[in-house]
């Protein structure tokens, strides 16, 4: 039991990490570097995970994405499939709740580059793109590396919207935290404290790991 | 041939406002923008870079058209293949200085462009920098591997912006010669912008005065420098002549080196420069004497036979321009002008003396 929620959750988190450092940088360099109508909106509106309660993020994913959701009705629809109470609704979960930590932390880094560097890259006939690749992300690295390890961290503890949009069902659904509640709940007490001290030992590393790499090492 | 004509209004957001409104024309040489800080110069290379758009103008590039505002062009910075180097060097710092220059040499096979990296850091004599990162250099060191980054691109114009103001004296000259070198073997424009009248009399075939976004005055450095047109021209040059000249010989019995400036001998205080090298030479303009008659028995090493080509009249002071083959800023008292009964045209005499003229750096 313990080792198949230890397993389900490394596999929702490593593809929840992954999509979030891809999305999370992107929307990150959108909002530190361009200019359009609608920018504080979209800003409000991916900052909202943040600051709402897990479980009202989750009755939102439902309405969404559920059976008779916005999106999920016509997927339905067409494929007779839905997200919920599934392992990727515990992915689509974790996602939505830590990407707004990935994006705060990808646009403070990409904007603490001084934008003279990425001037001189384009005049020395450079796009956009390999300018992102070349100049931006090898000097906004230490920002975005920690932003990643963070959003890890908050995704890897995630329990109200993933509860709210995949369900408890163990072997399935049922992550690390959701685990963890079901052994208090049960009185399994032994159970409930490996799970903790695994989950803890993890998250100690991965704090660990973030103070090192936002420590500044040398000169730049 | 670079033709600018740039019109933009910067707000800095505290209610004060600049408008720059220029036009700009560089040659094959040294276009020097010369200015106070906040004079827009910079504004001035950004939009021919294209970094900032112009609100209004045209900016073309031997007839290739990087922005009209009238026909709606406007090349992205990436087409535009001009050099630019900065104030602050700007050097990528997680790239090694050879990475850095090699980041700019865009070419088809990735060995013709590390040999092209290759000549230029000979050519700038910084091969012992290629695996340095941009900390670890002086600021010499650093400002060479800029500009071996600019050239990298076969730029068809060169932006220099105030490039020497972090280096220190003795690299500054070396490095005047070598961004002169470089400009005749590449022969294309440079337009160089800085605040230092050396500089600006060292490198340039023709200067700009800049202030509030405006040119004030436009001619050989010199020319401008020892004979401003108007008052606002010579607050910013300054009350100094400027005056490039070569070493002639020196007399150590006598603590002196002449120079010669335009065939013009000049006494200076000895300084030990090598005979043949080049020297620019300060003098303030109120430490410059005027008389009618030629006098011999004085303190003052130089007595130069002289024509007054213009009087400027303020309230405490007349500033003269005098032609004694070169042209020098005289700055006396109205007092002066009436007792000496001074006119354009008058023959008269400067005494100056050798301690009055110091090496500029």
């Amino acid at each position: 039991m313990i080792w198949q929620a230890l397993r389900l959750s490394l596999l929702v988190v490593s593809i929840a990490t992954l999509v979030i450092s891809v999305a999370g940088t992107a929307f990150g360099y959108l909002l530190a570097k361009k200019k359009f109508q609608g920018k504080d909106l979209l800003d409000a509106i991916i900052t909202l995970p943040m600051v709402l309660p897990p479980t009202v993020t989750g009755y939102y994913l439902i309405l969404l994405l559920g059976k008779r959701g916005l999106l999920g009705k016509p997927l339905y629809a067409l494929t007779g499939w839905t997200v919920t109470f599934t392992w990727i609704a515990a992915v689509v979960a974790s996602t939505v709740v830590a990407l707004p930590l990935m994006i705060k932390s990808a646009r403070a880094a990409i904007e603490s580059v001084d934008s003279d560097y990425e001037i001189a890259s384009y005049i020395l006939g450079k796009s956009e793109f390999q300018t992102f690749f070349r100049i931006t992300l090898p000097l906004a690295g230490r920002g975005i590396l920690a932003g990643i390890i963070l959003s890890f961290a908050r995704a890897f503890g995630e329990f109200g919207a993933t509860l709210m949009l995949a369900g408890n069902i163990p072997g399935k659904t049922q992550t690390m935290p959701l685990a963890i509640y079901e052994a208090v709940v049960s009185g399994e007490d032994e159970r409930a404290k490996w799970l903790a001290l695994i989950l803890t030992g993890i998250s100690v590393l991965v704090v660990y790991l973030t103070n090192r790499l936002s420590r500044p090492k040398g000169k730049r | 041939m670079l033709e600018a004509h740039i019109k933009k209004r910067l707000g800095n957001g505290n209610g004060n406002s600049l408008t720059i409104d220029v036009t700009v024309r560089a040659a094959d040489g040294i276009t020097v923008l010369f200015g106070s800080s906040g004079a827009g110069k910079t504004t001035i290379l950004r939009a021919i870079a294209g970094v900032t758009t112009p609100d209004e103008g045209r900016i073309s590039l031997n007839g290739s058209v990087y922005f009209d505002s009238a026909a709606g062009i406007n090349m992205p910075m990436q087409r535009r293949r001009v050099g630019y180097v900065f104030q602050n060097h700007v050097l990528f710092p997680h790239l090694t200085a050879a990475q850095n220059v090699l980041y700019g040499a865009d070419s088809d096979s990735r060995a013709a462009a590390r040999e092209r990296v290759r000549e230029l850091f000979t050519l700038m004599e910084i091969q012992n920098t290629a695996a340095h990162y941009p900390h670890e250099l002086s600021g010499g060191e650093q400002q060479r591997v800029a500009l071996a980054r600019a050239l990298a691109t076969d730029p068809l114009l060169m932006l220099l912006d105030e490039p020497l103001s972090a280096v220190d004296v003795a690299t500054r000259s070396r490095l005047l010669e070598e961004i002169s070198a470089i400009q005749k073997r590449s022969r294309i424009p440079f337009l160089y912008v800085t605040h230092n009248q050396s500089e600006a009399a060292r490198l340039g075939n023709a200067m700009l005065v800049i202030d509030e976004g405006r040119v004030l005055q436009e001619g050989a450095p010199l020319e401008v420098f020892n004979a401003p047109r108007t008052a606002p021209v010579a607050r910013i040059v300054g009350a100094e002549n400027v005056l490039v000249g070569k070493v002639l010989n020196h007399s150590s019995e006598d603590g002196t080196t002449v120079i010669d400036i335009d065939s013009c001998k000049v006494e200076i205080p000895y300084n030990g420069l090598p005979v043949g090298s080049q020297v620019t030479v300060g003098l303030r303009s109120e430490d410059i004497l005027v008389s009618r008659e030629h006098l011999t028995q004085t303190s003052a090493r130089n007595v130069l036979p002289g024509k007054i080509l213009s009087i400027i009249k303020d309230v405490d002071k007349a500033e003269l321009v005098v032609d004694c083959g070169v042209d020098f800023k005289v700055s006396i008292t109205p007092a002066t002008v009436r007792t000496l009964n001074l006119e354009v045209g008058n023959n008269i005499y400067l005494l100056i003396k050798a301690r009055a003229l110091h090496v500029l750096a």
